[in-house]
């Protein structure tokens, strides 16, 4: 089978034949090929942007199989809907848009029925936020607490999660996740900070958990 | 201009980010200067950011051995979904 989509290959192929690299072409321009039934452009296009998509991927569903099926869920709708891109947003954007609904699809598929998201007037008030560790991360930061972050993580309603990894861990700004997400920037910054506080509160639940013994050892001296 | 303790908790995370306008950033400084429960909240809240940034920022996202000509199977196959060609045959 000849791989057309394969960007290392299609580069290879561009430039033994003399022609412009694909590797030097603006994404609109390889979106406007891939239009135009151009594969290696589109190719150059998943060459591109395959290693963030996963990485998104796996920072919202948390494991690398279900990681790798959104990659591949992402690029197909991609293909499937290049032609119907209208060019409103960058491709970036829009493929990012397309990777957190698969990772959203697959997530609400895993979860038990929840209460709408907007409907919870839950107070965000932690176990015993006094009992929360000051001190070096790097000392902090051992395998249970490791454990405990996962957990908190995971834990997130996923409209919370997706937001929460897009702004906190892939680091974009608000109006770009607002973008993305179709969103008000102002629901962005709600859901990021109600999801803040969920994490924040599941650790200090840990901290609270581990101050006990130390306060019993004190008290027996 | 006074805060009250639920505006400044309602603001941490746009202070964090620094993502607010000036004489609001020096009434919450000054809240949480001599608010010790605020205090509390915010340094908690921090601390929770610096922890999973570090860890986050060590994490391993990099793409399985394979998944690459996975990826550009599937996309074979709806190429030739798509053309109304046969499917390959298995073997």
């Amino acid at each position: 089978m000849e791989r057309v989509f394969d960007g290392i290959c299609a580069t290879e192929v561009e430039s033994n034949e003399g022609e412009e690299r694909l590797s030097a072409v603006t994404d609109e321009e390889l979106v406007r090929k891939s239009k135009e039934d151009d594969e290696r452009a589109f190719g150059e296009l998943v060459s591109r942007y395959e290693s963030k998509v996963y990485s998104l991927a796996l920072r919202m569903v948390r494991n690398p199989e279900d990681a790798e099926d959104v990659l591949q869920d992402t690029f197909l709708r991609a293909y499937r809907g290049i032609k119907s891109f209208q060019g409103a947003s960058t491709f970036s954007t829009w493929i990012y848009r397309i990777t957190a609904n698969s990772a959203l699809m697959r997530l609400r598929k895993k979860q038990l029925p929840t209460v709408s998201i907007d409907n919870q007037e839950e107070r965000e008030t932690p176990v015993n936020i006094a009992d929360f560790s000051p001190g070096p991360v790097e000392q902090l930061l051992n395998q249970e607490l490791q454990h405990e972050m996962e957990e908190a993580i995971q834990s997130l309603p996923p409209e919370f999660r997706q937001v929460f990894v897009l702004r906190d861990l892939e680091e974009k700004s608000n109006a770009e996740v607002a973008e993305i997400l179709d969103l008000s920037v102002a629901a962005v910054k709600s859901r990021l900070h109600r999801a803040r506080l969920k994490v924040r509160n599941r650790l200090a639940g840990y901290f609270s958990e581990n101050a006990k013994p130390k306060r019993r050892a004190m008290g027996a001296h | 201009m006074m805060l009250t303790c639920k505006e400044v908790l309602d603001s941490l995370s746009d202070y964090l980010d620094a993502d607010m306008k000036e004489e609001l950033v020096s009434e919450m400084k000054r809240h949480i200067g001599s608010c010790s429960d605020c205090r509390a909240e915010f340094d908690s809240l921090t601390m929770t950011l610096k922890l999973y940034k570090h860890e986050h920022a060590a994490e391993p996202t990099v793409m399985p051995v394979g998944c690459h000509d996975r990826l550009v199977k599937v996309l074979e196959l709806e190429k030739l979904r798509s053309k109304g060609a046969p499917p390959p045959k298995m073997v």
